[in-house]
């Protein structure tokens, strides 16, 4: 397997204040691998440490098989990125904030800067001052001049920052056609959670500057809580006969009753049955799985609680 | 070398987009009309008389430049204090903007050397600085021709050229520490405020004697032509330029940019 990053026990610490500790990250090329944690976890400290803005105070980071130092040239000419927020130059045009990020990248093409103008749905405001962009349409810029030289690698703080619902979708089939056509490796940080499930292939959640716990798609299937709720007219009843019936049956503030072990959650029809046998039959059974916001903030919260 | 060429393009490129040229062309027009002005009503007593503290002003200090020669040497002492400021300012501008405006991390992992960014940010802050000194220059020839300013001789015109051209370069390089400054100020605010301080400094260092041996006393000592600086006074003033080219250098090759 190809590594796009490799993180060994990185490190950053500001004096006393422990920004990341003992960082190791393996992302494949041309995955998707999301990288969550709450404001201050240290999401953007190994962002910059991976781009060699900040030096770390131990361990060291590879990025395209490069080892990553402070002031090298190498290997940015493959790594497009954003960090925090999509900065520009305020005075200068849409057309020519790209044409500046175009001079940083020797070799880009000069058509290049049209097609991602037309790419991000930037046309209209092409000859527009920068300063002058909405949030979401600077966000836009952000992520063009990210993407003008064609990286093999994108390293994404925040990409859907800003963007309204419609971009959001936009940005994510970008991101899903870059990786699937072109191998594109994608490292993005972010809070929209739902949108992380819907995108990254790998997931990362870090707190308090370390890795809690790295894991794909299937993973967080399987570790993601389900539970069966059920409510019945006679809700006392109802609880009577699965507590009976060795169900470890709880019930929730709004009196619905929650059936969290495998065999409920896996066979509704079995608790169906035992409840119209027993003359309390259900109005509702629904089997609810936990999403990613809950698993990452039960996560979270077990590690130390959320700050 | 095409790298630089780039660069040199995105710099001037960000330059003329802004209003800072305008800015500080006005700036710099003020200096040659502002002595031409004084001038003009110092020899002129019927309109001092009137204009009260401006004809006071005027009275005492355009009096001894009524003649071409100390009419360049007066030009030469102003691009030493409001060049430098000027100077200032556009350095700071140049290299503080990229702090100030969050665009620093734009040129960080980028396939271009630090040094060429840097180089191409000195080359255009420089240009920027003595096209300044050639309006400031210029303008004035032109108020003095037409204030009509007595023993305008060919070699009194290249003296007083040659003074008013070392002390803009002597200008020039004191004021490159200053993209040091806003460096490490990460914005305007540190540079401008030591750029204060060393002109307080350059007085009171002159004043005790040791001006010759300040850089940023050095420009001002030098304009006044009447042997203040000494032989060490030059590289001690293109040292500092220099030293602050490189701290520049090494600031953004090593430090930590978190912004």
């Amino acid at each position: 397997m190809n590594l796009a990053i490799e993180t060994e026990n990185l490190a950053k610490r500001y004096g006393d204040v422990t920004a990341v500790e003992h960082l190791s990250l393996r992302v494949a090329e041309g995955e998707i691998y999301a990288f969550l944690g709450l404001n201050g976890a240290g999401k953007t400290t190994t962002i910059r440490m991976l781009l060699g803005m900040i030096k770390p105070t131990a361990g060291c980071a590879h990025v395209l098989g490069t080892r990553v130092r402070l002031g090298r040239r190498e290997p940015w000419a493959s790594v497009g990125y954003l960090v925090e927020l999509p900065h520009c130059y305020p005075e200068l045009t849409v057309r020519e904030n790209l044409e500046v990020a175009r001079r940083l990248h020797p070799g880009t093409p000069s058509q290049a800067v049209s097609r991602f103008i037309e790419r991000l749905g930037l046309a209209e405001y092409a000859d527009r001052r920068a300063g002058t962009l909405s949030q979401g349409n600077a966000q836009r810029l952000g992520l063009a001049k990210a993407l003008l030289h064609e990286p093999r690698l994108l390293l994404l703080d925040e990409p859907a920052n800003g963007l309204d619902p419609a971009g959001i979708v936009e940005i994510r089939a970008l991101l899903l056609e870059l990786t699937r056509e072109r191998g594109v490796t994608v490292f993005m940080s972010s809070h929209i959670l739902a949108e992380v499930a819907r995108l990254a292939q790998r997931i990362g959640i870090i707190h308090a500057g370390r890795l809690l716990q790295e894991l794909d798609v299937a993973e967080l299937e399987r570790k993601r809580q389900r539970r069966l709720l059920v409510r019945a007219r006679d809700m006392e009843a109802a609880h009577r006969v699965l507590t009976a019936a060795g169900q470890p049956a709880g019930i929730l503030p709004d009196g619905t009753i929650e059936l969290r072990n495998t065999a409920a959650v896996a066979h509704p029809d079995d608790i169906a049955s035992l409840l119209v046998g027993a003359g309390v039959p259900p109005t509702q059974l629904m089997v609810e799985e936990e999403e990613l916001e809950q698993y990452f903030l039960r996560l979270v919260g077990s590690s130390g609680g959320a700050k | 070398m095409k790298d630089l060429s780039n660069m040199i393009w995105i710099e001037l490129r960000k330059a003329f987009r802004s209003r800072m040229p305008l800015f500080t062309t006005v700036g710099s027009l003020f200096m040659p009309l502002g002595i031409a002005f004084l001038i003009f009503v110092a020899t002129h007593p019927e309109i001092s008389g009137r204009l009260g503290l401006v004809g006071a002003k005027a009275n005492l200090m355009a009096y001894a430049a009524t003649n071409w020669p100390t009419y360049l040497a007066l030009l030469a002492q102003m691009i030493a204090a409001g060049g430098f400021f000027l100077f200032c300012l556009i350095i700071c501008w140049v290299f503080g903007r990229e702090f100030a405006d969050g665009t620093l991390k734009d040129l960080l992992a980028v396939p271009v050397q630090r040094a060429s960014i840097l180089l191409a940010k000195f080359s255009v802050a420089g240009v920027w600085s003595v096209a300044l000194t050639l309006v400031i220059f210029g303008v004035g020839l032109v108020m003095g021709a037409i204030i009509g300013l007595p023993q305008g001789s060919p070699g009194a015109l290249l003296q007083g050229s040659a003074l008013v051209a070392i002390t803009a370069c002597l200008t020039i390089a004191v004021v490159m520490p200053f993209a040091f400054f806003a460096s490490v100020g990460r914005g305007y605010l540190l540079p401008i405020g030591i750029a204060i301080l060393a002109l307080m400094m350059a007085n009171l260092v002159g004043v005790l004697g040791w001006g010759a041996y300040f850089p940023w006393a050095v420009p001002g000592l030098f304009a006044q032509g009447k042997g203040y600086v000494t032989p060490i006074s030059y590289p001690i003033a293109l040292l500092t330029g220099l030293a602050g080219m490189i701290g520049t250098y090494l600031w953004w090759k090593y430090a930590d940019q978190s912004r």
